[in-house]
């Protein structure tokens, strides 16, 4: 195969290693197989109330979660948070259903989409949607596809609008679905995130914001 | 002539451990940790089958290497990324080196590698003449300090909120007015965020390289990893051979398992899968992709299966916050990229057993690091089998194999035996008498130097032992 070729005359070292790699496991190493395969019921408690424990978990995580009924109280919502902030253009990816609700709620903002390029840096918020949400963890979901890799880092607010069909009880459950559906084919990055930006690196002493953003708010919405 | 990495590792641990500010900084700082981790703990229904489980899926990883490498790199390639494998640290420096040179590189933002501090990348970089910025707090505060990290997972854990106050006000040029962490981090922000967006090239390491989807998993708190990843229009990961697992759902334990291990969370702010580089219709993202696999004497410790599953090592630096050595030696002592009962392990095996085997003595063989590693490694018997090769290699002293030939004839002869213990509580009883306890002519100089002095038996246990049994 040409590729292979190239890749041996480019990196002499590629088919050493695995040579050694291949010599070394030769000799197998002596394992006593265990009674039985752990399952993930046994290490995870099952997630009972999906909802109820999200919630808790964004309390845990630092992060807002504030449930609304439809979207003009999520639109509402979402005025209410960005009136909050400092002047200053905010980041929306580009979906249509962001653009209705972002438009009801900051009539007049200056705003930049995500289909014009990457955030900039004065932004003071990014408006995004979620692949999942994550009950066991408090976490949300992110892709390529939910407005780029800076929309959930550069901007020291990140808003995420999301409903409530789009929660699933637990990590396993996202990755899985990740994995089937070929996510990570489809999008170069995926993240999942569990509240607001943070170091403890001095003295360990908590510090909310580092980096990123300082604010993570899930606006939950209970119908479609 | 320099001392030996052994003779550095006696004079800095005894400085160190008499160092008793030093103490005090680093028990707070795993007191935290402590009380982090038991609540961590809790919230995972059977720590026991969660270690289990981390350890069955790094196995299953290390001893099919070959295949689920060549799976990652097969996956990343399709999509137009590049994948390097690098036999040591001279070719992973020089690739990287030349990808910036090649691409006009003149700043690099880097997020926490261990990695990269093992092959001494930043350096090679520089030489370059190449600015580096290293972007985790604690790891820009110990590159302020031209220092190495202290501890793999809080690089700056040995240092107070004053001191980085000075040192910001010394070393950034601008005014600091307080040493609130908070006011700190906001600084250090300010500054990084213009690397962030000038840096042509961001370096990252990886947590894990999962097969099965090609991408690289990184987890961090502070999103300088994200940025590193986002902004720049090249992405360079540096890792180890050893860090590939199997499945994506194997996150969904080992992402909690590293998390609470690591600082007691439930799971790390931001678990960052990338895949390669930005894709058609992506608002954002780097260019170039690029993976270098290094190996650095790693295929050479997967030939021992004895001691093989070190490779499992998540480096969540769990055996390091326990360990009573390392509590009272500290990170830097140990003159090495790992340190604590991972790295007494590990360094060997990469640097040369005859210049570390002293780490594999820098243990009390407790086993406090075996019970919490969470994939499970035998920590302190691989110090022992580390104790053992080096003396099959004849890596020991003529001095030390005459002294444990006089110990062992001693232990064969019982009158031979009791006439060192005789003498040596003579001399003990002349020593004391004469006040020199702690002294160079104490025989117990090494204990009684910073102790109150061992107390002297009446009788030798032999005379005790004899006593006893006639009375009863």
């Amino acid at each position: 195969m040409p590729q292979t070729d190239r890749a041996q005359s480019e990196n002499p070292s590629r088919e050493q290693i695995l040579q050694r790699i291949r010599a070394g496991l030769r000799t197998p190493v002596k394992v006593e197989e265990p009674a039985a395969t752990t399952s993930d019921r046994m290490i995870f408690e099952p997630i009972q109330n999906p909802l109820e424990r999200f919630q808790q978990e964004c309390i845990a995580n630092l992060m807002e979660c504030a449930l609304t009924a439809d979207s003009t109280a999520s639109a509402r919502h979402l005025a209410d948070v960005l009136q909050s902030l400092p002047e200053g253009e905010i980041f929306v990816q580009d979906d249509p259903s962001l653009r209705r609700v972002v438009e009801l709620a900051a009539p007049g903002r200056a705003i930049r989409w995500s289909s014009q390029g990457a955030p900039s840096e004065a932004s003071q918020a990014t408006v995004t949607l979620a692949e999942a949400l994550i009950a066991q963890t408090g976490s949300i979901l992110v892709t390529a596809s939910c407005g780029g890799r800076g929309a959930s880092v550069i901007a020291p607010c990140h808003i995420v609008y999301a409903t409530i069909p789009q929660l699933v009880p637990d990590l396993a459950t996202a990755l899985g679905r990740a994995s089937r559906e070929q996510t990570l084919d489809h999008n170069s990055f995926a993240c999942v995130i569990s509240g607001s930006s943070r170091t403890a690196d001095i003295e360990k002493i908590l510090v909310q914001g580092a980096h990123g953003p300082r604010r993570l708010v899930v606006i939950l919405q209970t119908e479609r | 002539m320099s001392a030996t990495a052994a003779q550095r590792f006696l004079q800095d641990a005894a400085v160190k451990s008499a160092d008793l500010m030093h103490r005090e900084v680093i028990r707070r700082g795993m007191d935290s940790y402590d009380a982090a981790h038991l609540k961590g703990r809790a919230r995972i229904k059977d720590w026991e089958a969660a270690r289990q489980r981390c350890q069955e899926i790094k196995r299953e990883a290390i001893n099919h290497l070959d295949r689920y490498l060549l799976q990652f790199e097969e996956k990343v390639a399709a999509r137009g990324g590049h994948v390097f494998w690098a036999a040591n640290s001279e070719e992973a420096c020089a690739y990287v080196k030349n990808l910036a040179t090649r691409l006009n590189v003149k700043t690099v933002v880097k997020s926490k590698s261990m990695v990269t501090e093992e092959i001494h990348l930043g350096t090679a970089l520089e030489k370059a003449g190449i600015k580096v910025w290293e972007t985790d707090f604690g790891e820009f505060i110990v590159q302020l300090r031209e220092e190495g990290p202290y501890h793999i997972v809080t690089p700056a854990m040995h240092l107070l909120r004053g001191q980085i106050a000075t040192l910001f006000q010394e070393k950034l040029g601008q005014k600091i007015e307080s040493d609130d962490p908070a006011y700190l981090m906001a600084v250090a922000r300010r500054v990084l965020r213009e690397a962030f967006f000038s840096a042509e090239m961001g370096i990252s390491g990886a947590n894990f390289l999962v097969a099965d989807a090609g991408v690289i998993a990184i987890s961090t708190n502070e999103g300088n990893g994200r940025l590193c990843t986002s902004i720049p229009r090249i992405h360079v990961v540096v890792t180890g051979i050893e860090k590939v697992i199997p499945r994506l759902e194997d996150l969904a334990v080992l992402w909690p398992v590293l998390a609470t291990s690591g600082t007691g969370q439930g799971i790390t702010t931001y678990g960052t899968l990338i895949g390669g580089a930005r894709q058609s219709g992506e608002a954002d993202g780097p260019e170039e992709f690029h993976v270098v696999l290094v190996d650095n004497g790693r295929s050479q410790l997967l030939a021992d299966p004895e001691q093989r599953e070190v490779l499992h090592c998540i480096r969540c630096g769990a055996c390091l916050n326990i360990c009573p050595v390392f509590r009272h030696v500290g990170g830097h002592t140990y003159g090495t990229t790992y340190p604590g009962p991972i790295g007494s392990v590990l360094t060997p095996h990469l640097n040369g057993i005859k210049e570390f085997k002293h780490l594999s003595y820098a243990s009390s063989l407790c086993g406090a690091c075996t019970s919490v590693c969470p994939v499970k490694i035998d920590l302190h018997h691989h110090l022992l089998q580390n104790r053992r090769n080096a003396t099959e290699a004849g890596a020991t002293k003529a001095s030390e194999r005459l002294m444990f030939r006089a110990w062992r004839h001693a232990m064969l002869h019982p009158r031979i035996y009791a006439l060192g213990g005789w003498s040596m509580r003579k001399a003990l009883r002349i020593a004391y008498g004469l006040g020199l306890q702690g002294s160079i002519l104490d025989p117990m100089r090494v204990w009684n130097r910073y102790r109150s002095p061992v107390p002297l038996p009446a009788e030798s246990f032999r005379a005790r032992w004899r006593r006893d049994r006639a009375a009863n």
